[in-house]
């Protein structure tokens, strides 16, 4: 999915929070937005997430205005991720089922995805009680296990051990390389941004 | 002191022998309160998660006026309810005054403010979490209510008891559309009223004993739920 931003404009009270005149982020491609604490990175992804609406200018994605359609295409993977107060599968289970997945390939999505995270000895625990690392993956899961077209990531692996952050980027490269989807990536760490985006994006 | 101690042994007494008269009225009691917290929980639950996520204009004044309403004095409520339905009443034809059924409506109606000015605090100030992650995961607005609701399912059963609490506990209401017509719209708090200001304690004590009781078994019902999840 390719996204194109013009004449963006975003202000906190009197405050220009963003100001960018064209910004395409390029489809099938890695882009990492990197910057200091409070440029404006992850209010751009809210943004471009669609959970941000309060703002001046055009986004389209390929071409056309937030929808629905583009919404179930789209996903997001916070810096602190809500994991819900279920089991790690039920977790990953929740953007299936409301596709309305038939379960038996519910089933082998869910086992592939926490197979290639290195999580299936999680699969019966409670989510919520996980702790940081093991919950960023499930919450890497429960985005990559229907395949969206654009991935949206917000420092993902901040704070959280050098073990999961190399499966995690490891992950995400394997999602881009195999489905060709889009990846935004918000991250201060600027090697990280090197180590995985096509293009880097700095604010 | 003695005819406290007297009235005491004699309310032990009505319980242990299950009383038919203690029987029905707690019965009773227990139908319409349960009754009106089921059907004011299923229409203010949903609503209060929807309204509690939802921006709109004018939302600080609605939340002022929610949470007035929520201390809505329970013969005011009872009055509006006789008024609609006595005879002359708009709903009059219905010919329910006095009967178990205004109860019912009179409790919902009083526990509905309630029920619905927790649970729209609630979903305002825990709810937004996790409508955001429904909505990157493809949520549409009424699955993020379910989902809330399920995630925040402890919360709204401590919701749904404190309005079942309060409408056990409740006199006016139902003091003025049921009548306290013994054996008919006879409820616990009623009784002890009338009890009281005939001087029969052993009855009013006995009842409520078990006032009490069905307090105490509501909440460790959800202090066990709550420790299990």
């Amino acid at each position: 999915m390719e996204i194109r931003i013009e004449n963006l404009e975003k202000y906190y009270g009197e405050r220009k929070i963003l100001d960018i005149k064209e910004l395409t982020i390029e489809k099938g491609k890695i882009t990492g937005i990197t910057g200091p604490n409070g440029c404006g990175k992850t209010t751009l992804l809210n943004i471009i997430a669609g959970l941000d609406k309060e703002y001046i200018g055009k986004i389209t994605y390929d071409g056309a205005k937030l929808d629905r359609n583009i919404i179930n295409n789209m996903t997001t993977v916070f810096q602190k991720p809500y994991l819900f107060k279920r089991t790690v599968y039920e977790n990953i289970e929740y953007p299936l089922k409301i596709r309305g997945i038939n379960k038996s390939e519910m089933n082998t999505l869910i086992l592939n995805t926490i197979k290639s995270l290195e999580v299936e000895n999680l699969k019966d625990k409670k989510a919520h009680l996980l702790s940081g690392g093991e919950s960023q993956k499930i919450a890497l899961a429960r985005a990559l296990v229907f395949r969206p077209q654009l991935l949206l990531l917000d420092e993902p692996t901040s704070n959280i051990d050098p073990e999961s952050i190399e499966v995690l980027e490891r992950e995400i490269l394997r999602f881009n390389e195999e489905t060709g989807g889009t990846v935004v990536i918000v991250t201060h760490n600027l090697e990280q941004s090197k180590r995985l985006a096509h293009r880097i994006i700095e604010m | 002191m003695d005819y406290i101690l007297q009235g005491f042994r004699e309310a032990i007494n009505l319980l242990i022998t299950l009383d038919r008269e203690v029987l029905r009225i707690v019965l009773l009691s227990i139908i319409v309160s349960t009754s009106a917290t089921v059907f004011a929980s299923i229409i203010s639950i949903p609503i209060g998660v929807y309204l509690g996520i939802k921006k709109f204009k004018g939302k600080r004044l609605f939340s002022r006026i929610t949470y007035t309403m929520m201390s809505i004095p329970s013969v005011i409520v009872g009055l509006v309810v006789a008024i609609i339905l006595s005879r002359r009443g708009p709903f009059g034809f219905l010919d329910m005054l006095y009967t178990p059924k205004a109860m019912i409506i009179a409790q919902t109606l009083l526990v509905m403010p309630l029920n619905f000015g927790l649970t729209y605090g609630l979903s305002k100030s825990r709810g937004e979490a996790i409508e955001k992650v429904a909505f990157t995961l493809g949520a549409n607005k009424w699955q993020s209510v379910v989902l809330i609701i399920r995630e925040l399912n402890v919360d709204i059963l401590v919701n749904i008891a404190t309005a079942f609490s309060r409408a056990i506990s409740e006199v006016g209401a139902v003091m003025i559309v049921g009548g306290n017509i013994k054996g008919h719209t006879r409820v616990i708090t009623t009784t002890i009223s009338m009890m009281n200001s005939m001087g029969d304690y052993p009855m009013a004590i006995a009842l409520g004993l078990v006032l009490l009781l069905i307090s105490f078994v509501i909440h460790s019902i959800i202090y066990s739920y709550s420790q299990e999840d």
